[in-house]
């Protein structure tokens, strides 16, 4: 039994070690991009990344409640541009109206946009892939119709409106504010509701979740409704930060909050994954793209080097689920 | 108020064509240990599903202390105080000890939000009396089967169960943790819980059961007080006839060795396993489930490669990475779940006797498809397969005749070793009987076997020699003449004192 | 019970043949054919709607042109999405292509090598997929989520925002020129298709496709080198990509830049989704997908003339998408549940009863018709016979809908007591 307590340790300890990786590379790449450009390691410009890179933060936690479920949805950028659209629409025709509706609206919307996925994969049981790659070409599309093609621009926003993203509080903008207070709700979510972690439940073992009384469907549809929530949400603060919209806003974006999951450790095929790995891959992934747009002529390089970095960070997931399966065999064969 | 607790009366349940329980009754008394026995497929695990509201029966009466109730989820029997532990450890392996036993029904505060704190603690102090060395926190993966079964058990009682259902709880615990699971067993029935428990071994029935009932071919076949009927009636009662009626008369003769296994090891599944197959044998390969049988045919199949050691055909000695390579040489094998590995049950039969070997098929470039049919026409008149339509999906057919199927395909290449993975699990008795025949005829044909089987009569009435494994090592090789039951099972469960830790 | 095992054991080896024969009936419903009925129908709408530019000269024609870029990527699809896997990197794969070629032609490299090269660059794309789908074990959508990213960024970075306008002159020819009023393209397509069907459907590779579609685990079993096969699909779907963009440069009048093809990955799914291909592998034919091609590209030209825009049609594609995944699972599953909700009133005994009285009364009005086309019975025996049939059906259904009132009184009752008790306390 002792020896056994050991290597317990050992093994919870590499468990851990995944985050303490992504941290070690984090600060390097940090180092990295402070010596080639000096101008980073300032408050203001740090401060500045984030503020740029908020919308993938909350895009990644709604990502992260599906992918954990073992799906995944690729229809979060067009819900984004489609909340976007309708919320700065209907702001620039009623500048009067307090700015708070369109935040609460966003979440409507968005929340609608997921609860038609949610049915879709939860209820009819379709293919994840599937069912949100259809959905994403009638949100992009709907989102269109109802701009007009049509593109806004700052003097058109009201300044209440900007001031949910642009807002200074403490020194950081409100828009970071917003993401970080969804990272904490995130936390309490999956690790202390029953809900939050009933998707952990059906993500690891449908069946063990079945006999155990979890009704599948209905927890994959309140993952995809919250997914779309934050992303709806995610489109409201995005028109804000830029004072700028458009359909074709948030093309792809889906891309980036599923390899910021995937960096930040959830695995692909459900239930595993923490907030923290995904805050830290949301870090990771604002340094990276920060880093390129701040070299000269890098910036084309900036889907290359995601998608080289997804393939690395999913090689690498697979690499250590394997190692630690082996890891579990020797220990069962020093038993025989 | 009734005497039994729970009574089910004349429940049937089919399964499209099959029938699973065919008008089975059950009594079980206040605060009773009862056994419930019977072979592979005899109905058991349909019954427990019945029982506890997964399936719902084709018709019968089910009475919980004498008033009548109906089923319709698993939620239904919790709320009645039904709990079961399941045959293959239904867990979390990622979540925690604590939100296992909580899971489907957390303890919440005002918020909404799990209660930790007192899960926790409600964790520990049902965990406790059962074992002391499980930590509450930790994921349940890391734990062992036999520590996995408490929690389940912990669960169980944190739902305030009444009537307790354990499938094959001892089926792979060492002798010590079977000791300790007898003790927390007989504990909880002195707490007034009722427990069903289903097992095959005669030892667990003696040590805990005050009544055993027997189901055999999804039928009722008795209920008996443990103290008044003989081993030998019981196994009657179990198997249904005399052992020696249930198989065909063997005519082949034992020629040459021709699969040679030399002490062949896996990581975390065996270590050092040697035997040898002659041509017209049938060698069975015994012992326990999970001691390693599977994994050692899957090594020599090639869907796993040994670390160590060799395996020589017919002299040579033979490198096999792949099935392909096993094909290639002539060693075929009949997996032991057939409808995930065995059979492609979308695709029509012909197309499944022919997946193994299409290349003799192929005509300028194209698969021949009358002679493909015809082929498979032959192979499963040979068998004697009982399909109205050849290119019929498998589906559509009875287990037996599924199984059936999958020889097809093993006799559509051109084999010399055939193995065979739990030739009859699942299957009546009628279609047992006709897929020994086919082995006896196989081996009169040459082809040598190697039997992979958990049934005792089965593995004395059919096999020439026995190998007995038990925890990844070979614990012995009998001659099949003048072997007896017990010697076979002395072997399997004998513990060696390495395991002692 | 085992009176009927006796009846079948005799009549058991003998029946053994194939009786699945050609059946008109089956034919004119199989999906294939409701296919054809739409593009059937979408012609009609468009012959009532615009006859005078429907019968005009090359108006036909140019339609097919026009959904015939897509061809070479739904072809592959096919193949892809029977093993059960997906690839979303071929627009991304196919721009690369383009680029390859159009380098190589630029720089004066002959035009067959440059054509070759860039199918060849199509190949090595698909092998990259392949080896991270076959051979590392890594899930085909991420892989190709990533490297759709990587291949459309290797372009960004080496065109930027330049575009490539030299390209051979016979690509055009092939998306826009007609042989005897024929569109070229579309006698290309019907060639690569008819190999398509000839592989899938008669060669073993093609069975070796369905079997690991169905079931990957029993493939392996069965001798079948699953991984090598995977790779030669990514390969394949990669040469086709590099053929699509034959057709694809043709069709923009030859030239080709960083951000262009985007969403035609999805067009290519959705389509092979239509033809009846299933996305879980192991289901569906050539012959579906390829109908479904016309069919999208008669659609989307017919909105674009009813004075839909090209953002609606996204929606309708996004739409039938969804809607042709969904017809099967409507099917069996949704209907079994609210029939269980709303005839059964959740009660799964009353299910199971109706069930096993449909199958009994189904297996009889079987067996009456064996005894009608029985040779050897004299008819008043044959009467007799069927007569039997016919009572024991009404007695089941009598008896079935008997003790289904019994049940559901049961039921109700039940929960009458369970609200009593809980009252109660």
């Amino acid at each position: 039994m002792n020896s056994n307590g050991k290597k317990k340790s050992f093994v919870s300890k590499m468990a851990e070690s995944r985050n303490f990786g992504l941290v070690f590379s984090l600060v390097v790449l940090l180092i990295i991009a402070a010596i080639i450009t000096p101008s980073l390691f300032s408050l203001g410009s740090i401060i500045s990344m984030l503020q740029n890179n908020a919308v993938y933060g909350l895009l990644a936690i709604g990502e992260m409640f599906v992918i954990l479920t073992a799906g995944i949805d690729i229809s979060i950028g067009a819900i984004l541009s489609l909340s976007g659209v309708i919320c700065c629409r209907l702001m620039a025709e009623n500048p009067t109206v307090p700015a708070i509706v369109w935040v609460l609206l966003s979440l409507v919307v968005g929340a609608l946009c997921g609860a038609v996925n949610g049915v879709l994969v939860g209820y009819f049981k379709m293919v994840p892939m599937i069912a949100t790659l259809g959905t994403m070409y009638a949100f992009r599309g709907i989102s269109f119709l109802f701009s007009g093609g049509q593109w806004w621009f700052p003097h058109q926003f009201t300044e209440g409106y900007l001031k949910f993203a642009t807002l200074r509080i403490l020194g950081a903008p409100a828009i970071l504010w917003i993401v970080i207070a969804v990272f904490i709700l995130a936390i309490l979510f999956l690790g202390y509701t029953p809900k939050g972690r009933r998707i952990y439940a059906i993500g690891t073992n449908r069946e063990s979740s079945q006999i155990a009384g979890i009704k599948e469907g209905r927890v994959v549809f309140l993952a995809m409704t919250l997914c779309g929530m934050l992303a709806g949400l995610a489109g409201m603060l995005y028109t804000a930060n830029y004072a700028t919209c458009s359909y074709s806003i948030g093309e792809s974006y889906e891309m980036t909050a599923i390899a910021i999951c995937i960096l930040g450790g959830v695995s692909i095929s459900g239930g595993k994954g923490k907030v923290d790995g995904v805050i830290i891959g949301f870090l990771m992934m604002s340094v990276i793209t920060y880093f390129i747009s701040l070299l000269p002529g890098l910036s084309v390089w900036s889907d290359a080097i995601q998608g080289a970095i997804i393939i690395a960070a999913v090689a690498l997931n697979v690499y250590m689920e394997r190692s630690a399966e082996k890891r579990a065999l020797k220990e069962r064969g020093d038993l025989i | 108020m009734s005497d039994y607790i729970l009574e089910l009366k004349d429940v049937v349940k089919t399964f499209g064509g099959v029938t699973a329980l065919d008008g089975v009754h059950f009594q079980l008394k206040k605060g009773e240990i009862h056994a419930l026995m019977g072979e592979n497929g005899a109905g058991k695990s349909t019954f427990i599903k019945v029982i506890t509201g997964v399936h719902q029966p084709d018709s019968g009466m089910m009475l919980l202390e004498g008033e009548k109730i109906t089923l319709r989820s698993t939620d239904d029997s919790a709320k009645l105080g039904i709990a079961a532990i399941y045959q293959h450890v239904t867990a979390f392996p990622d979540l925690s000890v604590t939100e296992n036993i909580f899971m489907g029904q957390e303890i919440k505060n005002k918020l909404g939000m799990y209660n930790w704190k007192l899960m926790t603690k409600r964790a520990k102090e049902l965990i406790e009396p059962l074992s002391k060395n499980i930590d509450v926190n930790k994921p349940m993966g890391i734990l062992s089967v036999a520590q996995q079964q408490l929690v389940e058990i912990a669960k169980a009682l944190s739902r305030d169960a009444r009537i307790l259902i354990m499938d094959e709880p001892t089926a792979s615990l060492s002798r010590r943790e079977c000791e300790e699971l007898y003790r927390i067993t007989e504990h909880l029935r002195e707490e007034g819980v009722s427990i069903i428990f289903i097992t095959h071994k005669f030892e667990d029935m003696y040590r805990l059961a005050t009544r055993v009932t027997v189901f055999r071919d999804s039928q009722y076949i008795g209920c008996w007080d443990v103290d008044k009927i003989s081993n030998q009636k019981l196994i009657t009662a179990m198997v249904g006839r005399e052992l020696t009626q249930m198989y065909p008369a063997k005519t082949a003769d034992i020629g040459d060795v021709i699969l040679k296994v030399n002490s062949i090891s896996k990581e975390g599944y065996f270590k050092n396993v040697s035997f040898d197959v002659r041509k017209g044998e049938i060698l069975a390969l015994t012992g326990l489930v999970g001691a390693g049988r599977t994994e050692v045919c899957q090594n020599i199949f090639g869907i796993m490669t040994p670390d160590e050691g060799s395996i020589e055909l017919e002299g040579k000695e033979v490198k096999i990475n792949s099935p392909i390579d096993a094909l290639k040489y002539g060693i075929g094998l009949l997996p032991e779940d057939r409808q995930t590995q065995g059979l492609i049950n979308e695709l029509p039969i012909y197309q499944n006797v022919s997946s193994a070997d299409m290349k003799k098929f192929i005509k300028n470039g194209k698969i021949d498809v009358s002679k493909e049919e015809q082929t498979a026409i032959e192979l499963c008149q040979k068998i004697q397969l009982k399909a109205k339509d050849i290119s019929a999906p498998p589906s559509s057919l009875s287990g037996g005749n599924q199984q059936k199927v999958v020889f097809a395909k093993l006799l559509n290449c051109k084999l010399k070793v055939l193995i065979l993975d739990e030739p009859t699990k699942g299957i009546d008795v009628g279609a047992k009987y006709s897929i020994y025949e086919i082995m006896n005829e196989l081996t009169a044909n040459g082809y040598a076997i190697i039997m992979v089987s958990s049934e005792m009569p089965e593995v004395l009435g059919m096999a020439d020699r026995i190998v007995v494994m038990r925890n990844g090592r070979v614990a012995g090789q009998f001659d099949a003449k003048g072997i007896t039951q017990e010697k076979i099972l002395a072997a399997s469960l004998k513990q060696d004192e390495g395991e002692e830790r | 019970m085992s009176g009927e095992k006796n009846v079948k054991t005799t009549a058991s080896v003998r029946d053994l043949t194939v009786k699945q024969g050609f059946k008109l009936s089956k034919f004119l419903v199989s999906w294939e054919m409701v296919l054809v009925y739409i593009l059937i129908l979408i012609n009609i709408v468009l012959m009532i709607a615009k006859t005078n530019l429907y019968f005009s000269h090359g108006t036909i024609q140019a339609i097919i042109q026009s959904g015939m870029d897509v061809c070479p990527l739904v072809l592959g699809m096919i193949f892809i999405l029977m093993l059960g896997d997906i690839d979303v990197s071929i627009a991304s794969t196919m721009i690369f292509a383009s680029m390859i070629t159009g380098l190589c032609y630029q720089s004066g490299i002959p035009t067959v090598i440059a054509v070759l090269a860039g199918v060849l660059s199509g190949a090595l794309c698909g092998a990259f997929n392949g080896f991270f789908v076959a051979y590392i074990g890594m899930p085909a959508v991420i892989v190709t989520i990533a490297t759709s990213m990587l291949f459309r960024g290797i372009v960004k970075i080496v065109l930027d925002v330049n575009v490539l306008k030299e390209f051979p002159v016979f690509y055009t020819t092939v998306a826009w020129a007609n042989l005897a009023m024929i569109p070229l393209a579309l006698i290309i397509f019907l060639v690569m298709a008819a190999v398509f069907v000839f592989v899938l459907h008669k060669s073993n590779f093609g069975r070796k496709l369905y079997i690991i579609g169905n079931n990957p685990v029993c493939a392996e079993y069965s001798g079948i080198n699953v991984k090598r096969i995977k790779m030669i699909v990514f390969v394949l779907m990669g040469v086709m990509c590099g053929v699509a963009s034959i057709f694809f440069v043709g069709r923009m009048g030859g030239s080709v830049s960083s951000t262009m093809g985007t969403g035609y990955e999805m067009t290519a799914i959705a389509i092979c989704v239509l033809g009846g291909v299933s996305t879980n592998g192991g289901k569906g034919k050539v012959y579906g997908p390829v109908i479904a091609t016309l069919i999208m590209a008669f659609l989307t030209y017919t909105l674009g003339l009813l004075d839909v825009d090209a953002n609606t049609r996204k929606i309708v594609t996004g739409m039938i998408l969804i809607i042709a995944v969904l017809i099967p699972n409507i099917n069996r599953q949704l209907v079994a549940n609210i029939k269980l909700k709303v005839v059964y009133k959740g009660n799964k005994n009353v299910e199971a009863l109706n069930n096993r009285t449909v199958n009994e009364v189904k297996r009889l009005k079987e067996t009456i018709l064996e005894v009608k086309r029985d040779k050897n019975l004299n008819a008043s025996d044959k009467a007799m016979k069927i007569k039997k049939c016919e009572d024991k059906i009404v007695v089941l259904k009598k008896k079935c809908k008997e003790q289904t009132a019994v049940w559901l009184l049961e039921q109700k009752e039940d929960e009458r007591s369970a609200k009593a008790r809980f009252n109660s306390k």
